[in-house]
């Protein structure tokens, strides 16, 4: 986060918490129906999906924070996140409003919040009564982790 | 609310971005109509448009200053357009004056820096319509001593089939400006209630472009000079054809491209019919005479190659030559060069590369677009060239080549090469992470990102500061790379591998489990049917007597992870040759079809023994198997060896 | 799955509504056009079950989008949504009797347009508040 301005964010529901992506970098949120599965794929990523012609895996934030995976309903979504010229779609449970964050509410993530990997967490933000976990999304797409076989 | 409308502000500044760079293009254009009785209509209504656009968003995004500044501009530029004021020089300078101020507080805005104060400006603009005079109700609606030019009615009929192709009401309108004036364009209903476009168009066209159009659904019929005073209303033969019947012109004949596809699956399934065919009389062939025998394998053998000649046949009408795209460049750098002040030739090879027509459509635009900035950013004026050691006219070459499956496309310049740079600092301006050391690579990455936009004042051509980013994904959507390589002071080149018939292949689609899979064409030699009790475990894996032989046989449900299937009836895909010969089990073949191939890009989902995925037309994703990989993959895991198989011949 | 027409000649406005209706309950699918012919095009090769409609375009004023979609048996009664410019009260008008289903004047509340889809849809799900 740098400069005056607050960043401007989505907001995102994965297991109670909500989390948060900087709108900059969501290019779009959709709907998911099939997902295909891809054998060998990392245990996090569910599958593939077909997203404006483009094949996008799509991965479930749940597993990826170590949570069981539940039944996809109405309200999951599938927000397609850019980075680094890649297209990845990340599976939330519910998707929910556009939040500006300035920097000053935002805290370095302490003691990790319920078994997730410090490491995806960009900062803590209290705003109100409220906790939003800033997510960081390179490290959520690192490829470097030891592959978990199926 | 505020939070969700900043959100957007990045959109915003890299939208006025666009606007901006036309505003400072069309004012250079503006000055040059000082007096006239009626400026360029063309630049009048584009930053007439850009004024506006800038302001609708502005107001959006609440930016007042730049809400404000827009609006006047705006109000001036529309009174010019319908003739109520007259352009003159405290005009133009009030415009200049309004299009800075404009561009300060739009930066300020971005930086969070403190609004400049554009009281002046707006003051000097709107001064400007109070005491405009009108400039009289002469309507000339040609340019100064341009001579009058043919006339025509276009009927452009859009369908799903045209649109994948690329060819879109947008992509007509874009051919016809490029050929002409397009003096009107309407929406009409034929009478069969299908939709279509009319354009009356002033320009000249000769027949093989009225062929080439008409075979992307425009149909145009030259104007008598005295029909166009008469209200055109659609003649009957105009009116969308029965679905099925195609126009005559000549030698060309208009085919659907939807047609084209269903005639390949025809083949496709004969193809499947052939292998059956073959099966049974395998099957029969010991009870046949000898010599009956030979003439059939005969018939089979021609029956064989009448098949792959007819599926290659169809294959080729979709077929295009390269020059296609090649064909209008040199008149687009022509145009562009004398705009420009400079000198620049063209030189084309390779034009009799055939590419597949759908990729003819999809790349007209982003080559467009590299040559246009070749021209206004890699050509140096005459001076700099001549100072530089260089010949004073430049260069750009376009070249088509193919190899094997690749088709490339180069764009070329002998300029001044990129300017890294100035990339780097536009970079760190619009915030765009630059990894240390950067290369060519990095840099054809930077200028592709959207927003990117090097301003530059004499930047008539690039106008739209997303071309790059076009550019990239179109050839990305094709499955194809481009790569940049410049060489400071020599020159720049781009160089675009697209798969050559595209990334359409033959496939057999089958099922495991509840899962479906696509297995090119060319992997598989046979198909056969297999007893479920008839595979037999032995050490190291599973076999099934083939031939008289054993055969190895792997069940892609294993490989898959899928719950091994209960049908005691399984088919099996015979792969590899000689020793390597094995089966691999599904439960039901489904079907054979053509598939494009939509490569698995993101290292998140590579994994050995996929190789792609295609759509069979419900959205979903099905998975592409590589064969090989996939039988390598077997013997690895298997304890031991695979026993060796009988030769099979 | 349903098929909701953007057309809008800023990129801006049109991810603006993009990403406002991302937070509908239904399946949503969003095809966009820049100008006015480019809209009458996608409405052609279909299908489209709503349009949100910007009026003030390059090549078709919207009002002669409205038009000609009013006009054609087959699209007379599709819900379209007009966007107005704010403050411009006449064509607010133009647009009701040109047989607009809803306008809306920009800025627009996320909230707000989704609700009008979700309405003009036929949906009783509600969409996700914005803040």
């Amino acid at each position: 986060m740098t400069g005056e301005r607050p960043d401007h964010f989505i907001l995102f529901l994965v297991a109670g918490t909500t989390y948060a992506l900087p709108t900059k970098d969501v290019a779009h949120i959709e709907m998911v129906e099939q997902i295909t599965r891809v054998p060998n794929a990392p245990a996090f990523v569910d599958g593939v999906v077909f997203s404006r012609g483009q094949v996008v895996p799509a991965v479930s934030l749940r597993a990826r924070f170590g949570f069981e995976r539940v039944p996809r309903d109405i309200k999951s979504r599938l927000l397609v996140v850019q980075a680094a010229g890649r297209s990845i779609g990340l599976l939330a449970d519910e998707c929910r409003e556009f939040l500006s964050i300035p920097p000053s509410t935002v805290h370095p993530p302490g003691e990790s919040l319920a078994g997730i990997a410090a490491r995806y967490i960009a900062g803590v933000a209290t705003i109100g009564d409220r906790l939003i976990v800033l997510l960081n999304l390179d490290e959520l797409l690192n490829t470097q982790d030891p592959i978990l076989a199926a | 609310m505020t939070d969700f409308l900043e959100g957007f502000l990045d959109d915003y500044f890299a939208e006025c971005d666009e606007h901006l760079t036309t505003i400072r293009r069309g004012l250079l254009a503006l000055e040059g109509s000082v007096g006239r009785q009626r400026p360029d209509p063309v630049v009048t209504e584009e930053l007439f448009r850009a004024f506006h656009s800038i302001k609708g968003i502005a107001g959006m995004v609440e930016h007042r200053e730049s809400e404000q500044l827009s609006h006047e501009m705006e109000s001036y530029l529309r009174a010019i357009r319908e003739g109520d004021a007259r352009l003159t020089t405290p005009g133009i300078e009030a415009l200049i004056e309004g299009a800075r101020s404009l561009e300060h507080a739009i930066a300020a805005r971005r930086q969070g820096d403190t609004p400049p104060d554009t009281s002046r400006a707006v003051t000097l603009l709107r001064g400007l319509l109070s005491e405009s005079t009108p400039a009289g109700t002469v309507h000339d609606t040609a340019p100064a001593g341009a001579t009058p030019s043919a006339q025509w009615q276009c009927v452009f009929t859009p369908s799903p089939a045209l649109v994948s192709r690329g060819v879109t009401v947008d992509l007509i309108r874009t051919r016809l400006r490029e050929s002409g004036e397009i003096i009107n364009a309407s929406p009409i209903i034929a009478a069969d209630g299908s939709v279509a476009f009319r354009f009356i168009f002033a320009g000249a066209l000769d027949q093989a472009t009225v062929d080439a159009w008409a075979a992307d659904g425009m149909t145009c019929t030259a104007l008598q000079s005295d029909d166009t005073d008469k209200p055109i209303a659609p003649s009957p033969d105009l009116v969308q054809a029965a679905p099925g019947a195609t126009l005559s012109t000549g030698h060309y004949v208009r085919v659907d491209l939807a047609r084209l596809d269903e005639l390949m699956r025809m083949i496709g399934d004969l193809v499947i019919l052939r292998v059956r065919l073959t099966d049974s009389i395998t099957r029969v062939e010991p009870f046949v005479p000898p010599a009956d025998r030979r003439v059939i394998q005969e018939h089979l053998i021609a029956v064989e190659r009448q098949l792959r000649d007819l599926r290659e046949g169809v294959m080729r009408v979709r077929l295009v030559r390269v020059g296609e795209i090649f064909r209008r460049m040199p008149f687009v750098v022509r145009d562009l060069a004398r705009d420009t002040g400079r000198k620049v030739r063209v030189v084309l090879t390779g034009q009799d590369t055939e590419i597949d027509k759908f990729l003819v459509e999809r790349m007209m635009d982003p080559v467009l677009h590299l040559v246009r900035n070749a021209v206004s950013h890699g050509i140096e004026s005459l001076d700099e060239r001549i100072a530089a050691g260089k010949p004073p006219e430049g260069t750009i070459s376009l070249s088509a080549s193919a190899s094997g499956d690749i088709v490339t496309l180069e764009i070329a310049d002998d300029g001044c090469g990129v300017d890294t740079e100035r990339i780097l600092a536009r970079a760190a301006q619009v915030g765009l992470p630059v990894p240390p050391n950067p290369d060519e690579a990095v840099l054809l990455d930077l200028i592709s990102s959207p927003g990117f936009s090097t301003r530059d004042d004499s930047d008539r051509a690039s106008g739209r500061g997303f071309g790059m980013a076009i550019v990239r994904t179109t050839v990305q959507e094709l499955g194809g790379t481009i790569r940049m390589t410049s060489t400071p002071g020599q020159g720049t080149r781009f160089s675009i591998d697209l798969p050559l018939t595209l990334a359409i292949t033959d496939a057999l689609i089958a099922r495991v489990g509840t899962h479906t899979f696509a297995m090119p064409q060319t992997s598989v030699r046979e198909v056969i049917e297999v007893d479920a009790a008839a595979v037999r475990a032995i050490e190291g894996g599973e076999v099934t007597p083939y031939r008289g032989g054993a055969l190895p046989v792997v069940r892609l449900s294993r490989i898959l992870n899928v719950p091994v299937s209960a049908m005691d009836r399984l088919h099996a895909f015979i792969v590899g040759t000689g020793a390597a010969t094995t089966g691999l089990l599904v439960d039901r073949i489904l079907g054979q079809r053509e598939i494009v191939v939509r490569s698995i890009a993101d290292p998140l989902i590579r994994v050995d023994g996929v190789s792609g995925a295609t759509d069979l037309g419900d959205g979903r994703a099905v998975l592409i198997l590589d064969a090989a990989a996939i039988v390598r993959r077997a013997r690895v895991r298997g304890t031991g060896a695979l026993p060796a198989v009988k030769e099979i011949a | 799955m349903t098929r909701v027409l953007i057309v809008d000649d800023s990129p801006t406005i049109r991810r603006m509504v993009k990403v406002s209706l991302g937070l509908l309950p239904a399946p949503t699918d969003f095809i966009e056009a820049a100008s006015g012919l480019e809209a009458i095009e996608r409405l052609a090769i279909g299908p489209v079950d709503l349009i949100v409609l910007d009026l003030n375009m390059p090549d078709l004023h919207g009002l002669e989008v409205l038009g000609f979609v009013r006009s054609h048996e087959r699209y007379r009664s599709l819900p379209v949504i007009v966007l107005t410019t704010r403050g411009d009260d006449s064509s607010r008008q133009a647009a009701l009797q040109g047989g607009a289903s809803a306008y809306l004047t920009k800025p627009f509340t996320p909230a707000v347009l989704a609700a009008e889809v979700s309405r003009l849809l036929g949906s009783t799900a509600s969409p996700g508040a914005a803040k």
